[in-house]
């Protein structure tokens, strides 16, 4: 197998990572062992792939995407193996050293930095956030929609993240009057010459949220090369396009950014809309992920004995509030019970919860989860269609047998 | 991964890639050029949309940089809501009667295995251009075998970061006759 020319340097630097424990403070030196050898390119999909679990379905070569079955979710911290691919081109391989963030646009004084002096010169943190594509959930949708083929479940984590608040920035470059959006621009080369760059931006309210960060950590180590090495915008609870990777421009302007990933892609109808319809006129760029959940354990089609005691485990989350409490149904939705919600890790993570079922009888049981947010908003049976295929968040179903 | 997983993994992606294929019929060829230069060409057989979507889709995908004028986008058009339309069922394949080269076997062979999605005979559209490739070869006793070598395993760094992909299910004689032909092209 062909061995990456950054994956030694990687190796050595996790086992370090490992045992300097805090990253915050170290991050730093550490990331100067990661730095890739020899000059920046394109890293190779198999490359990509022998960095993630051997259970991440492949759902397209070009763009390479990815992701893995909620089952296979089954953690409180997602691990960097199992976070989904979702690239729009290729996947860049960046030196570090040579790696600048541009500050520019509505500002006071335009700013540059390397990812070290970020480091040094703002205040790092640690977040638990989820991150979620927008066509996470896809291919529930009828009539099919263009676009990766989401699993109902696929395409979402919850890892830890590590870098510094875009706030810190932006308040250190200072806001010119009528700075309303922030747009952040990443460096992965598309396939022509005339591929438009990938930008998308975020209004100030999120841009200035202490959970919006500039990160270069993912799990207490450098991000890995896919997810964005060596700098990303991490926007947690928001559709994933909005945590740009690779980045390396941030732009402040009066108004959201015009363009493709703006104008065309992410956007939703503001009222659903006749299944099969062209997007209206008057849609809306996507933004925070309405409330969802996903049954973890058991995996579907599970066997168990009769009397037995199943302690169905899941997540649930949502984008924007949070979420109030997770319902399981084994009767196709005619009785609702409560799930035990642990506390969540902070206000972007997702919440793991617990239901206890006993199997009487033998036969095949069907769980059913819902999850409520605090503004009163409850899990559809089935999301509104939208001609895109976003923002699914239909009660998660897994079913399992009861066998002697 | 290990080892036997990768190979495996890199054998079904080389398969794939060699049997990604549209319906053929009236500008399928154009298609499938232009599509593959940036994504599978499976995006398009799962997705099964309204003519009014696809129009949609088609400005999307012009705004995201594929190289594609408007009379080619427009054979595209009618093309993809043809075929691939959610509301009727697709006609019996039939032949391209719009691929470009007309009858020129060669010109065939270079629709047929994708090459002219990226390559032209005298400009650069993703990868060099036809002359440009044998402008570099020139004078080169080995260059046919070496040239057959690199389409067959694919690379990068030649022409630039943009890597060409390895296209292991072009038959021998295809290969040699386009190979011939692109080094003549000076």
């Amino acid at each position: 197998m062909r061995d990456h020319q950054g994956s030694l340097t990687r190796r050595g630097f996790l086992r370090a990572a490992a045992g300097a424990g805090a990253l915050a403070t170290t991050a730093g030196e550490l990331l100067a062992q990661a730095a890739p050898a020899t000059a920046p390119g394109t890293m190779a999909n198999e490359d990509v792939k022998a960095g993630k679990a051997p259970t991440m379905e492949w759902h397209s070569e070009r763009p390479l995407t990815g992701s893995v079955p909620a089952h296979e979710h089954d953690f409180e911290v997602t691990p960097s193996q199992r976070m989904f691919v979702r690239n729009n081109h290729t996947t860049p391989l960046i030196d570090i050293n040579g790696h600048r963030l541009a500050l520019k646009g509505l500002v006071d004084k335009e700013l540059s930095f390397s990812v070290f002096e970020l480091a040094k010169e703002f205040k790092t943190v640690s977040i638990h956030g989820m991150l979620e594509c927008a066509g996470s959930g896809r291919s529930g949708y009828q009539p099919r929609a263009s676009g990766t083929p989401w699993l109902p479940t696929g395409g979402m984590g919850c890892p830890k993240w590590g870098g510094v608040r875009l706030r810190d920035l932006l308040q250190a470059a200072g806001l010119k009057p009528g700075a309303a959006h922030v747009a952040g621009q990443g460096g992965d080369p598309g396939a022509v010459a005339t591929a438009a760059p990938v930008i998308r931006s975020v209004p100030m309210k999120k841009a200035m949220d202490e959970d919006t960060l500039v990160a270069w950590a993912m799990n207490d180590a450098p991000l890995p090369f896919v997810h964005g090495y060596p700098l990303r915008l991490v926007v947690p609870g928001w559709v994933g396009s909005a945590s740009t990777k690779w980045l390396h421009t941030l732009t402040v302007l009066d108004a959201p950014f015009k363009g493709t990933f703006m104008d065309s892609s992410y956007r939703i109808p503001r009222f659903p809309v006749e299944p099969g319809t062209k997007m209206p006129p008057d849609a809306v760029s996507t933004e925070a992920w309405p409330v969802k959940s996903m049954i973890t354990f058991p995996a579907p089609n599970a066997r168990f004995k009769p009397g037995e005691a199943i302690a169905v485990r899941g997540k649930a989350w949502v984008g924007e509030g949070s979420v109030d409490r997770v319902e399981v149904s084994v009767d196709e939705g005619k009785t609702w019970r409560p799930a035990q919600l642990a506390k969540g890790s902070g206000r972007h993570a997702w919440r793991s919860f617990t239901y206890e079922h006993k199997a009487e009888a033998p036969g095949y049981v069907t769980f059913l989860a819902r999850a409520w947010d605090d503004r009163g908003n409850a899990q559809p049976a089935l999301p509104a269609w939208n001609p895109l295929g976003y923002f699914w968040n239909a009660w998660h179903r897994v079913g399992v047998v009861v066998a002697a | 991964m290990r080892p036997e997983l990768w190979l495996c993994a890199a054998l079904l992606a080389g398969a794939a890639q060699a049997e990604e294929k549209l319906i053929s019929g009236p500008g399928s060829t154009l298609t499938e050029n232009k599509c593959r230069i940036c994504h599978e060409l499976k995006h398009i057989q799962r997705a099964q949309l309204s003519p009014g979507e696809w129009a949609d889709n088609l400005k999307n995908m012009k705004e995201r940089g594929t190289p594609m004028d408007e009379a080619e986008m427009a054979v595209i058009q009618r093309y993809l809501s043809t075929y691939y339309n959610r509301a009727q069922a697709a006609p019996p394949p039939s032949p391209d009667t719009l691929a470009g080269g007309g009858d020129d076997p060669v010109q065939k062979l270079l629709n047929a295995h994708a090459c002219v999605g990226c390559h032209a005979p005298d400009k650069r559209v993703v990868g060099p251009s036809f002359r440009e490739v044998a402008a570099k070869y020139a004078g080169d006793a080995g260059a046919a075998a070496r040239l057959a070598a690199k389409v067959r395993a694919g690379g990068v760094g030649n022409w630039g970061q943009v890597p060409m992909p390895p296209n292991p299910g072009i038959p021998d004689a295809d290969l040699q006759a386009m190979v011939g032909w692109v080094l003549g092209n000076k």
